[in-house]
């Protein structure tokens, strides 16, 4: 098990470094770390060698052979798409109604099914106030539409996780973008807080993401062109559109070059290799060329049984992936997780003897080696 | 205070050197008083306010140093006595009428009071303000015990309305606020008229008009003002408050003046020195009394200069040593340019037999090393080590707790402008170390203003200023002026605790009463800034989140000055002291401690002395002695252990 550490570290090594994608897992599990626009900021010194917000952070020492026997009981693979059960294309079944989601509904359907069913008892989502993400929790399956579509710039989501427990929820599903989906994983695999024999958090849906933006920056951005008025909703069309486009509360619509919006990424995600969300239990994309549906990767029984049950009342509609849809979707997961490894193995980052400097991530040279020359076909 | 206008003449009272200098200028028959209020000045204006009624007085706190000798000025010129009362650094802000004052001259007497604070015990720097006197060229008068206190205060009216200029007073904390008897003299009766005459011609100083004069007439007046400082210098020559204490012929000849001649008597007796070693106390510092200093430099070749703070005294006196050194031959001097007596800090008598052992070649008996290092360990184990803090219950606590939050949430290397007031302390752990700039009183603002001006070097962190109530009044409302003008993007957060805190709750324009208790309109600092064209918002600095939000919101708008107003009334004001909102209460089950998800924040940061750690059994404990009740802390504690209930 690699060691812990505590809040000074996380903020020369993760924070200070810009490493930080401000997920959340450390706000709000003690009054120090607190999250404002999208940015962590520790507020005062805390004195600990070890703690909670160093052992949840996925940007230091991510242990990747650990978290994946403690998901899915075998070590971690090489396969660009994690381990998994079955990748279909799904969207909301009837039972959902006309609401407006990000592209099929799936996610927005398989939490308010989890609800109605009392599966859970509160679900994590993400919702938004003007351009900001902000962490929700909902308990009735009506809140989940309210927290429909994608917040494009990251968001501190696990930090609702954190106070959901505090507030003595047992069964509680969360939304996660990858990052926040690997938070997740090491939360539940923590050994550090003893007295946690129950494990509160139930399901874990992961969103696929090549990168979210950085919110200051993306805030600027936008405002410069759309100067006061509010948006109402944010998307980024399947390829080969290559463009963001930005609706307005008085109607109209701006497309912005996905270019110039890709410069807005924070340096973090430009380290990430994880495009589907590899530690959930179902991970959720859009569908090339089919802005009505989504692709869904089972990853756990669990994962399994709620999808087929979801199907079978009504909430969701699953079918067979096309072939050049696996192929694309494979390419473009490989892709990023070549290109981040590429990354932080030349800054030195990648199973680091940690009395020397730590590692941002860790797992087995031969996984790596693998993954590093399994396709020459990337960018 | 009835016990400064009650009592016979010939009657000893127990005065603070400040009361003192109170019943001198009631003897004196002053009508007018101003000041602004200051560590360690503050009492003389209060307690003249405190009897204004009885003795027909108008006492005023002004909006600051300059206004207030201006309005002294005004009464002067009216052919009353009037006085003006401030700190050492108040002299600074009064300079620039001080120097005009001074040349225009004064009819009714007219003093202005100086009490410098050498070792800056409260205030943030030891300047002083001796050397005005000299620049601007009026009497200066420094009285060496509590009865001269009064007597010179009383004499200083005859010697102004004498030269027909200003006399200026200087006292020092440990005279303004250390006690000694005195004696009381008469209070004049009579009613005092004021008039302005100008009629006169222009140079008529009695009955033409007051003018600062332009610079082509400026020798007209200028010859003249330094003939009244000749006739000063030639009244000193008989002033009976320069006195002289010790044998015929002394070995060594202290020259001093101020609490500096209290320190120096004791240390000679201290030394069994009576029979070595003089003093020549000097009361009349500037211009220096010629004879009487070449009288007592001709008993003796060896002197030593003992005064607080700058060289001045010893530097004037050296000055006149060589003018007369053929006659009274060459001299060797001894103080703080020859290192025998620090420049900086306060004297005290053990710094004297410290200078006197050395000159004078004696072994200086100290306290033995066995028995100093037991009371210093005594000491370690019995006294508890304490930092500065803010009282229990005291809103700066609170509102440095969400400025600093609001700064580090913001994550743009924000900074905080500070200024003069209890609110200093931000700068220390106490305020989390929120301010990183220092300097004089409502300069805060503008430093802000200018930091604001540099976005177009490419600075674009956000820059926030501090300033209490009364500072804004003072200061402060400039620098928002030309900040509004100029639309520099910074926070001024007001601090306003309703009242002149760290001083004692004197009256300011914002308050509905003024220094003598009538009641008046007070000026809105809102309205104010609301009018200049700032964007104003309010919030009460014990809602935390409230005031954390209010805030960062202010900052995210990049576009001119705006006003955060923080309101909440100090800890120990009279409507707050003693009274509780709520009964606080700690939850031992319920809190964390030293665990983390905690790490005593309550106890460990924020500080406030009315929650305690109880060390053996890990938890904290409210001190229901020290706690004010004003419930902040509850919504400090992550877990809610906190808790207050509305108190009865
Ligand atoms: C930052 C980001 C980047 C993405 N990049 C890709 C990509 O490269 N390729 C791809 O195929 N898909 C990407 N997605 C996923 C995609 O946009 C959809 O979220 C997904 O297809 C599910 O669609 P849906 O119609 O089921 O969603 P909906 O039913 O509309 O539900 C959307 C859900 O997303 C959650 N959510 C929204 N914003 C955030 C956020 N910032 N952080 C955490 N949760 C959030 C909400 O809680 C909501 O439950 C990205 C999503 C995000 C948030
Ligand atoms: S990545 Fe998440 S856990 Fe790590 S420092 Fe940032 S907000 Fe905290
Ligand atoms: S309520 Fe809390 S913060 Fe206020 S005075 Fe009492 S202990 Fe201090």
């Amino acid at each position: 098990m690699v060691k812990n550490s505590g809040p000074y570290e996380l903020l020369s090594d993760v924070i200070h470094k810009d490493l930080c994608i401000g997920c959340g897992a450390c706000i709000d599990l003690c009054p120090y770390f607190k999250s404002y626009k999208g940015k962590t900021a520790m507020l005062f010194p805390c004195t600990f060698s070890e703690g909670k917000c160093f052992a949840y952070c996925p940007k230091v020492e991510l242990d990747l052979d650990e978290l994946s026997r403690h998901c899915f009981e075998a070590p971690y693979s090489a396969d660009p798409l994690g381990h998994y059960h079955s990748i279909e294309i799904s969207k909301a079944g009837r039972e959902m109604g006309g609401t407006q989601f990000q592209a099929g509904g799936t996610v927005s359907a398989i939490m308010s099914f989890a609800l109605k069913k009392g599966y859970l008892d509160g679900a994590v989502l993400t919702g938004r106030e003007g351009l900001l993400p902000v962490p929700c929790f909902v308990t009735q399956p009506e809140e989940v539409l309210k927290c429909a579509t994608s917040k494009y710039t990251a968001a501190p989501t696990v930090s609702a996780l954190n106070r959901a427990i505090q507030d003595g929820y047992e069964a509680i599903g969360i939304v996660a973008t990858p990052c926040q989906a690997q938070a997740i994983a090491l939360m539940r695999s923590s050994r550090l807080d003893e007295n946690d024999c129950i494990d509160p958090v139930h399901f874990v849906v992961g969103l696929f993401c090549t990168w979210s933006l950085d919110f200051r920056a993306f805030e600027d951005f936008i405002e410069e062109r759309t100067g006061t008025e509010s948006i109402a909703k944010v998307d980024i069309p399947p390829p080969p559109a290559e463009i963001m486009e930005v609706y307005l509360a008085n109607g109209a619509k701006l497309e912005m070059p996905l270019d110039e919006i890709r410069k807005l990424t924070p340096e973090s995600c430009s380290y990430c290799f994880d495009m589907t969300a590899e530690f959930s239990d179902i991970s959720v994309g859009v569908l090339e060329g089919r802005p009505d549906m989504n692709t869904l990767i089972i990853r756990t029984e669990r994962g399994q049984k709620l999808v087929r049950e979801a199907v079978d009342e009504g909430y969701l509609i699953v079918d067979g992936i096309p072939e050049d849809a696996m192929e694309h979707l494979t390419w473009a997961s490989e892709n990023k997780k070549k290109r981040a490894l590429k990354k932080a193995g030349d800054a030195g980052m990648i199973n680091t003897p940690d009395a020397e400097k730590r590692s941002m991530v860790r797992l087995r040279g031969e996984i790596l080696e693998r993954i590093m020359v399994a396709s020459q076909g990337c960018e | 205070m009835s016990y400064l206008i009650n009592g016979e003449a010939g009657s000893s009272h127990l005065l603070m050197g400040n009361e003192a200098i109170v019943r001198g200028a009631l003897e004196g028959g002053v009508s007018v008083a101003t000041g602004y209020p200051g560590t360690p000045s503050s009492e003389i204006v209060e307690s003249l306010a405190g009897v204004a009624k009885e003795r027909n007085l108008y006492v005023e706190w002004s909006v600051n140093e300059k206004v207030a000798l201006e309005v002294a000025a005004a009464a002067s010129f009216a052919g009353l006595r009037s006085m003006c009362v401030m700190k050492q650094n108040g002299v600074n802000v009064t300079s620039d009428f001080l120097l005009h004052l001074a040349s225009s001259g004064t009819r009714g007497g007219m003093v202005l009071v100086s009490c410098d604070d050498p070792g800056a015990l409260s205030s943030v720097n030891e300047g002083e303000s001796r050397l005005f006197a000299k620049m601007v060229e009026i009497p200066l008068l420094e009285p060496g015990d509590f009865q001269e206190a009064k007597d010179i205060t009383k004499w200083a009216f005859e010697l102004s309305e004498e030269i027909r200029n200003l006399v200026m007073i200087r006292s020092v904390t440990r005279m303004s606020h250390a006690s000694g008897n005195v004696r009381y003299g008469k209070l004049p009766d009579g009613k005092a008229h004021a008039q302005f005459d100008f009629h006169g011609s222009l140079l008529d100083q009695e009955k033409g008009p007051m003018i600062s004069m332009v610079v082509s007439a400026a020798e007209l007046q200028h010859g003249p003002q330094q003939e009244k400082l000749r006739k000063a210098a030639g009244i000193f020559e008989e002033c009976p408050f320069n006195t002289y204490n010790g044998p015929e012929r002394p070995e060594l000849l202290i020259v001093t003046s101020s609490a500096c001649n209290l320190y120096s008597r004791e240390a000679i007796k201290a030394l069994n020195l009576e029979k070595k070693a003089g003093v020549l106390k000097l009361a009349t510092t500037w211009p220096l009394p010629r004879n009487v200093i070449k009288r007592h430099f001709a008993l003796t070749d060896r002197i030593m200069i003992v005064e607080e703070v700058l060289p001045t005294l010893e530097e004037n006196i050296k000055v006149l040593a060589a003018e007369m050194a053929p006659e009274i031959g060459i001299k060797t001097f001894y103080g703080k340019r020859s290192g025998h007596i620090p420049s900086v800090g306060e004297m005290n008598p053990d710094l004297v037999i410290g200078a006197l052992s050395s000159v004078l070649g004696l072994k200086r008996k100290s306290m033995p090393e066995a028995f100093a290092g037991k009371a210093r360990k005594l000491a370690e184990t019995v006294v508890p080590k304490r930092e500065m803090t803010f009282c229990p219950g005291c809103p700066h606590r609170a509102s440095y707790w969400s400025i600093h939050n609001a700064i580090e949430m913001d994550n743009r290397k924000g900074f905080v402008c500070g200024d003069i007031g209890c609110y200093t302390l931000g700068m220390l752990p106490c305020g989390f170390s929120t301010l990183k700039t220092v300097h004089s009183m409502g300069s805060g603002s503008g430093i802000a203003s200018g930091f604001g001006k540099l976005t177009q070097f490419g600075m674009d962190q956000p820059v926030v200023a501090v300033c209490g109530d009364s500072l804004f009044f003072l200061a402060a409302m400039h620098a928002m002026a030309i900040a509004v003008l100029q639309t520099s993007p910074f926070s001024l957060v007001s601090l306003d605790n309703s009242g002149t805190a760290m001083t004692g709750f004197q009256a300011h324009p914002g308050i509905a009463a003024n220094a003598m208790g009538e009641e008046m309109p007070a000026l809105d600092i809102a309205e104010i800034c609301r009018a200049m064209g700032a964007r104003v918002e309010k919030a009460d600095p014990f809602d935390l989140e409230g005031t954390r939000k209010a805030l960062n919101e202010m900052m995210e708008h990049r576009e001119g000055a705006k006003v955060l107003i923080l309101q909440q009334a100090c800890a120990l004001s009279p409507q707050r002291k003693g009274r509780k909102s709520y009964e606080m209460e700690i939850d031992e089950e319920m809190c964390l401690g030293e665990e983390c998800g905690c790490n005593r924040i309550c106890t460990r940061i924020f500080g406030c002395p009315g929650i305690v750690w109880n060390r053996e059994k890990g938890v904290s404990t409210i001190d229901e002695l020290i706690c004010t009740g004003c419930g902040v802390c509850a919504d400090i504690c992550p877990q809610g252990a906190i808790k207050r209930r509305e108190a009865e």
